[in-house]
């Protein structure tokens, strides 16, 4: 069971006074949050990795909690941070690994987050998905991505332009 | 759960030590001290504007630095805001400071507009690039106080944060500049006076993501 909003902000405003039983109820409680908020994010397998990775940064940013504030949403905002670098450090590793062995079972990361990001991709045009995938994902300059897509060299820098205002958006909102 | 993650609360719960809360006014109150710092090297550096020393302030001075120094107080509380992380926490004050600086860049386009069609044209300052360099290094001081306050918190969107960080460095550099500069007119302000605005964010945008992503 999670703890209710103001039972955690309380035990928030005790950790940060010192108080160790609070802080070991609070960690237990964020674990379980956590673990709800990325199991519909990323894959299971990295599931244990970035729950741990939020904990060390609520550990080391406690200080910046107000408790005239509520909990959850602070905590919302550093998972996501988290999440979001955590998506950046996988796809540029895969990217970088990806032409080297396609078939290696170091690459379950990489695909996670491909996964991840395929869920966001589903949200947008088909168009702003090639001009997204080719150009910052593939590296193909816009003119190959234009003679590739059939669209127009700026259609491909409105469509990328677009298509990732738009993915901000939706992990603003996630 | 995993035996590692309750390893880790373990550990965790081991280390815990009472930490001093952040508190948004003191980071204000340093970014203050700051642009105050700012305002005394203008003063005694560089020297005041005579109306300033005579005690008889020209009647366009609050209305050509006055949006600097609102802007630099509007960026500068989003910047402290956002080193305490709140989903749906949006700050757009500064959004509205920069627009009501932005008049004066766009006043002065209109008076070179004007010039045109009077074969009078507007008379630029070729030097004006002094001031704009000499705002971006009175801000300085600005800058690091936000900076090292961003680094204390935990900043969700550095990039942001770095802008902000820009702005109010920028425009409390330039609005201690302006207690010196002797230039009134809507052109030299509009176009130096802003560009050391517009340079900073772009430099506070570029370099301050870097030392304070966690």
């Amino acid at each position: 069971m999670i703890a209710d909003e103001a039972t955690l902000a309380r035990l928030m405003a005790m950790a940060q006074a010192g108080d160790r039983n609070a802080y070991a109820a609070l960690l237990e409680a964020c674990q379980r949050w956590l673990r709800r908020y990325y199991a519909r994010r990323i894959g299971p397998c990295q599931l244990d990795d970035l729950v741990q990775d939020t904990l060390l940064s609520l550990h080391k940013k406690r200080s910046s909690y107000d408790p005239a504030r509520p909990f959850l949403p602070w905590l919302a905002a550093i998972a996501r941070y988290r999440w979001v670098d955590h998506l950046r450090k996988v796809y540029r590793a895969d990217e970088t690994e990806l032409h080297e062995h396609l078939a290696s079972d170091s690459d379950e990361p990489g695909v996670t987050a491909r996964i991840s990001l395929g869920r966001l991709f589903d949200q947008l045009p088909p168009p702003q998905v090639a001009a997204i995938e080719m150009v910052k994902i593939k590296g193909f300059s816009v003119a190959e991505a234009s003679e590739a897509s059939g669209q127009s060299q700026s259609l491909i820098k409105v469509n990328i332009h677009r298509g990732l205002k738009r993915l901000a958006a939706l992990i603003e909102k996630a | 759960m995993s035996n590692q993650s309750d390893n880790l609360i373990a550990e965790l719960v081991a280390d815990l030590a009472p930490v001093r809360r952040l508190r948004p006014a003191t980071g204000l109150s340093q970014a203050a001290i700051a642009a105050l710092f700012a305002v005394a090297i203008a003063a005694f550096g560089y020297g005041l504007r005579p109306d300033l020393l005579s005690g008889k302030p020209d009647p366009l001075l609050p209305l050509l630095a006055g949006p600097f120094l609102l802007l630099a107080g509007a960026a500068a509380y989003g910047a402290v805001q956002m080193s305490q992380p709140q989903v749906g926490n949006r700050q757009t004050g500064w959004q509205w400071a920069a627009a009501m600086a932005a008049l004066l860049p766009v006043s002065a386009v209109l008076a070179w507009l004007a010039s045109l069609s009077t074969n009078i044209p507007l008379a630029i300052d070729q030097t004006g690039w002094t001031c704009s360099a000499s705002g971006i290094a009175l801000g300085l001081a600005v800058a690091a106080s936000l900076t090292l306050w961003l680094r204390r918190g935990a900043p969700t969107s550095p990039e942001r944060a770095g802008l902000l960080t820009g702005l109010a460095s920028g425009a409390a550099g330039m609005f201690a500049y302006s207690l010196h500069c002797q230039h009134n007119d809507i052109g030299h302000i509009g176009l130096w006076h802003s560009l050391a605005v517009v340079g900073s964010a772009g430099l506070g945008r570029w370099l301050v993501p870097a030392a304070v992503r966690w």
